[in-house]
């Protein structure tokens, strides 16, 4: 057998770039739990501290980048390393986007903090949160375990996601029409919903991207 | 596709040693093949089969059949002298002999009867612009080609190799005694030619395989353990050994 040469510092630049995404996903999962406990309880210092989450991410995020531009260039790493680091920057897009989107359900949380909104809309959207957040903690997950099953899990959630999506439209109007008045603050709970449907898109994607890095095939 | 050399069931021994097993490949024509893999997996060993440069060990033994363009080039009938001029090699540092530029390309046309100095200075001159030295040359053609750089020397050598307009040119390892910019500039001149010549490269640079070649073989422990296309090879190998050898885990 020839002699084992693991790359050391290669193998330790992989690494780093690994605990990089995911500090990135637990800081956007954060985000996005106490976005929306927000909702439902309304909090100043809690927007202020996910607005902050949502731009360290960001910044989190180019740094991952300059890493996996840096790691290229001198590793010139190819196969399974070359598939990990392209994942990485795609997930890293991701979880920027996440965090974003977490802040910019904080947006709708000041719109309908002194609002009565009915209960059977509200009921469809606490739903979904609680399946989102789901999805993003697998998807975070199925790529640091590298774990088909999970990422193929998330193909169904979404699903389920989009149904309850349509579910939320259609209860959103219907509680537009009963009562006009609701419709200055319930168009809200609608840009919430699709807020909600595209975190979603973001975990699926994250899943998606973990497929093929592991098959290097379409999911 | 068309292929220019199969190789079935190939087998070679130096004494007792075994040090090709049961190869079994085919080569594309007027394409790039990389063969890669650890120092000592055989590589050297295959392509100097393919023009019959290992005869010259007397311990050397082989069995199983190459073919080139459907002709088993060990058969007995076959010309080697005639074989070589088809399959062309340039070697891992550049070797010009020790005359002038001109002659050195002219050597293997000389050698196959062409004596007519018009016919010569023509093709030599094709041959240079081929290797894309001309330029560097055109004014220096009877000074010794020991004074050009290594990386003019190289390209010489391919000049002199594609002088006797060979099928196949095997290059082995023909980037590793040069600076970066020769290398580029050989690696330009192989994409130029595969144009007109098949060409299998063994290389220890898994990027240079990835520039320079479309198909790639990987060799260990004297076989083949994964051919197939370079992009294929280098982004989703399918044998375990093949992913860690190219990434580095060992050689």
């Amino acid at each position: 057998m020839e002699k084992r040469h693991p790359r050391i510092l290669f193998r330790k630049r992989l690494k780093e770039l690994r605990a990089d995404v995911e500090q990135m996903g637990k800081e956007a999962l954060s985000a996005y739990r106490d976005s929306i406990k927000v909702l439902l309880k309304y909090d100043e210092e809690k927007i202020k501290r996910i607005v902050e989450t949502a731009d360290k991410i960001d910044e989190m995020n180019y740094n991952l980048e300059h890493k996996t531009l840096s790691v290229i260039a001198s590793e010139q790493p190819v196969a399974g390393d070359l598939r990990f680091i392209e994942t990485c920057i795609k997930v890293g897009g991701h979880l920027k986007r996440i965090g974003y989107l977490a802040s910019n359900i904080t947006e709708v949380a000041k719109k309908i903090k002194d609002e009565e909104v009915p209960e059977k809309p509200m009921d469809d959207i606490i739903h979904m949160a609680d399946i989102v957040e789901n999805m993003v903690s697998k998807s975070l997950a199925a790529f640091l375990g590298q774990n088909m099953d999970i990422a193929r899990e998330l193909r169904r959630d979404d699903d389920k996601v989009d149904d309850l999506f349509d579910r939320a439209l259609k209860d959103i109007t219907q509680s537009m029409f009963d009562d006009q008045e609701t419709i200055s603050y319930l168009v809200y709970l609608l840009f919430l919903a699709r807020i909600l449907e595209r975190i979603a898109d973001r975990a699926e994607n994250i899943g998606d991207r973990t497929i093929f890095m592991i098959t290097c095939k379409k999911p | 596709m068309e292929y220019i050399i199969e190789v079935e069931d190939l087998n070679v021994y130096f004494d007792e040693l075994h040090i090709l097993k049961n190869i079994n490949i085919k080569i594309p024509k007027n394409a790039v093949t990389s063969l890669i893999g650890p120092s000592g997996c055989g590589k050297s060993t295959f392509i100097r089969t393919l023009n019959r440069m290992n005869d010259l060990i007397s311990t050397f033994r082989r069995d199983g059949t190459v073919l080139l363009d459907g002709e088993n080039i060990y058969n007995p009938k076959v010309d080697v002298v005639n074989l070589r001029k088809r399959v062309g090699m340039v070697f891992q540092k550049p070797n010009p002999f020790p005359k002038s530029i001109f002659d050195n390309v002219a050597y293997g046309l000389r050698v196959h009867g062409i004596n007519d100095k018009d016919v010569l200075a023509q093709k030599v001159e094709e041959a240079l612009k081929s290797a894309a030295l001309w330029e560097e040359v055109e004014n220096i053609l009877e000074k010794s080609a020991m004074g050009l750089s290594g990386g003019q020397q190289q390209r010489l050598c391919i000049a002199r190799t594609i002088a006797v307009e060979p099928d196949v040119i095997l290059m082995d390892e023909p980037c590793s005694a040069l600076d970066p910019i020769s290398t580029t500039k050989i690696e330009d001149l192989i994409h130029k030619l595969k144009k007109d010549y098949t060409i299998i490269i063994v290389t220890h640079n898994m990027q240079q395989a990835t520039r320079v070649s479309k198909y790639t073989a990987f060799f260990l422990h004297g076989e083949i353990v994964e051919s197939g296309k370079t992009d294929q090879i280098f982004l989703e190998p399918t044998d375990n050994r093949t992913e860690d050898y190219i990434t580095g885990r060992f050689g």
